[in-house]
């Protein structure tokens, strides 16, 4: 079923199913949504159903109706639909299923890309079945855990890029005459924690195998750079 | 290190105007792609102040070796100080364009993606904002260095959508985040070593929306050279359909030196693995 939710100043005052063929708008009692503000006429706007197609008129009203932004005499409502009467504004909401069937169609224009402001936002979000910020996975932060008897214990990667090696600008310093100055770099990746062989004769190896490139790391991978010895895992944070 | 890059933008085959915006500094190795929205002609100045905003405070913060505290909004220490350039650039263009918005009735509402390479010798820097992305194609693998902020990105992340729904999905456009649209942003950004025969490839959604990421694999790793592989990238999108505007950003390193390979270090390696095992036995 098609909707209209009523907002003000980007917070959702009501939502009214669309439930008549005719829906009217205005500050009169007697209208479907009544706006009690000044800027709204007497009966200011109507949204008719006809057939699948749902079509707002503006009533003569003294400071107009506006779709998108853009003044309208009357026109035909898509899915999406911002109707500015006063200062309210209120969405439109196509029923799912003539949602899926426009965008087979190819009437909506799914490759435009959109911005979700606040409104639509809380749309879709009620939507999902759970809310998204509730079940996101939690953060992760990556930590090397030394296993050596080096006591270097355990350390946290706070930098997107961490470089281990010889250098004093190494974020983990590492001693050893074979050891590179820049070793190797660990950085955090939109995939992930990736390892990544930089310089230096010393070997870098994952669970035992010679890294040449660079490798996603996963929980408990062990990595090897001389006589070094450390695990990889993911902490969890609060974000 | 040397630098070979080439970028193109085309308004498509279904659009009248053309909302993105990209910039190539090879001087600086900086590189912007953007694709703005908003009604009118508003998503076109969104794009292009956002592009401009970047590139001005970033030369500007380059050449005085801006210390920190001199930037904008506080600085992120996982970040290296030209990590923090770029946020701050970010987070500047973004009031900007907010306060445009505000401001303006003709710009209410307008907003912009935006993706940022910033290449040195010894690094690489990739920011983002909204779904336009940057690939990396390295030791013949192609990876993303850009977070997709869309509702179903989000959702793929959190388990609750497939990588092939999320393709199709009728949300799939919708934004969680865009520079211009509210008063502060983070964007996402990551900092990576560069490494010989890296190809990047900074691009809008009209090239994503149209061409797989297989098959931008395939082509940079076949086209040669910067220039041929965004020709070659956009007459596919056209031949697709060209449903959106579409920008594309190549950027070939070559020439980095980096301490792998090399006789000697073959050799060297030897004796360290020698060496190691006998530090192993002497410390049993």
């Amino acid at each position: 079923m098609a909707r209209l939710i009523l907002t003000f100043n980007k917070q959702v005052i009501k939502e009214y199913p669309f439930l008549k063929d005719s829906v009217t708008i205005g500050r009169e009692d007697d209208n479907t949504i009544v706006i009690a503000n000044l800027a709204v006429s007497g009966y200011h706007a109507r949204i008719d159903k006809t057939g699948n197609d749902f079509i707002v008129t503006d009533l003569q009203s003294t400071n107009g109706s506006f779709v998108n932004n853009k003044k309208v005499v009357t026109q035909k409502l898509s899915h999406g639909d911002n109707i500015l009467i006063g200062k309210h504004i209120i969405l439109f909401v196509a029923s799912e299923k003539k949602i899926q069937r426009d965008a087979k169609s190819g009437k909506i224009d799914l490759g435009k890309t959109m911005m979700l402001d606040t409104v639509k936002q809380k749309e879709l979000l009620k939507k999902q079945k759970t809310p998204p910020k509730a079940v996101r996975a939690p953060e992760k932060i990556g930590v090397v855990s030394f296993i050596d008897g080096s006591s270097l214990g355990d350390i946290v990667l706070r930098k997107k890029l961490t470089k281990i090696g010889k250098a004093d600008t190494s974020e983990i310093k590492l001693s050893g005459v074979f050891m590179g100055a820049t070793a190797a770099t660990i950085s955090r990746r939109p995939a992930g924690y990736t390892i990544a062989y930089a310089g230096g004769i010393t070997k870098l190896k994952v669970n035992g195998e010679t890294v040449r490139d660079s490798v996603l790391l996963k929980d408990f991978d062990t990595i090897e750079l001389g006589s070094y010895k450390f695990q990889f895992y993911g902490k969890e944070v609060k974000r | 290190m040397r630098i070979k890059a080439s970028g193109i933008t085309d308004v498509g085959l279904k659009r009248e105007d053309n909302e993105d915006s990209y910039s190539k500094e090879d001087s600086l190795g900086l590189y912007v792609v953007a694709d703005g929205m908003g009604g009118h002609l508003a998503g076109e100045v969104a794009s292009r102040v956002a592009v401009e905003m970047i590139n001005k405070s970033v030369r500007k913060w380059l050449e005085e070796e801006a210390r920190e505290d001199e930037l904008f909004g506080p600085p992120d220490n996982s970040l290296t100080l030209i990590g923090n350039y770029i946020l701050s650039s970010i987070r500047m263009a973004n009031r900007v364009v907010y306060e445009m918005a505000l401001g303006h009735e003709e710009y209410h509402g307008m907003g912009t993606t935006v993706v940022i390479l910033y290449v040195t010798p010894s690094l690489i820097i990739a920011a983002n904002v909204g779904d336009s992305r940057i690939y990396m194609v390295r030791d013949g693998h192609l990876e993303r260095l850009s977070k997709d902020h869309t509702i179903v990105s989000e959702q793929v992340e959190m388990g609750t959508m497939t990588e092939e729904e999320a393709t199709t999905s009728p949300l799939r456009h919708i934004l969680t985040k865009n520079l211009g649209s509210s008063e502060t942003l983070e964007p996402d950004i990551f900092e990576i070593e560069p490494s010989d025969k890296d190809r990047l490839v900074l691009c809008s959604d009209g090239l994503t929306d149209l061409v797989s990421d297989d098959e931008i694999f395939e082509m940079t790793q076949k086209n040669k050279d910067p220039s041929n592989l965004c020709r070659k990238l956009v007459d596919t999108v056209l031949q697709r359909g060209a449903h959106d505007n579409a920008t594309i950003v190549s950027v070939f390193l070559s020439g980095i030196k980096t301490g792998r390979g090399g006789p000697i270090n073959k050799m060297g390696s030897l004796l360290a693995d020698f060496v190691t095992g006998i530090r192993k036995v002497i410390r049993i």
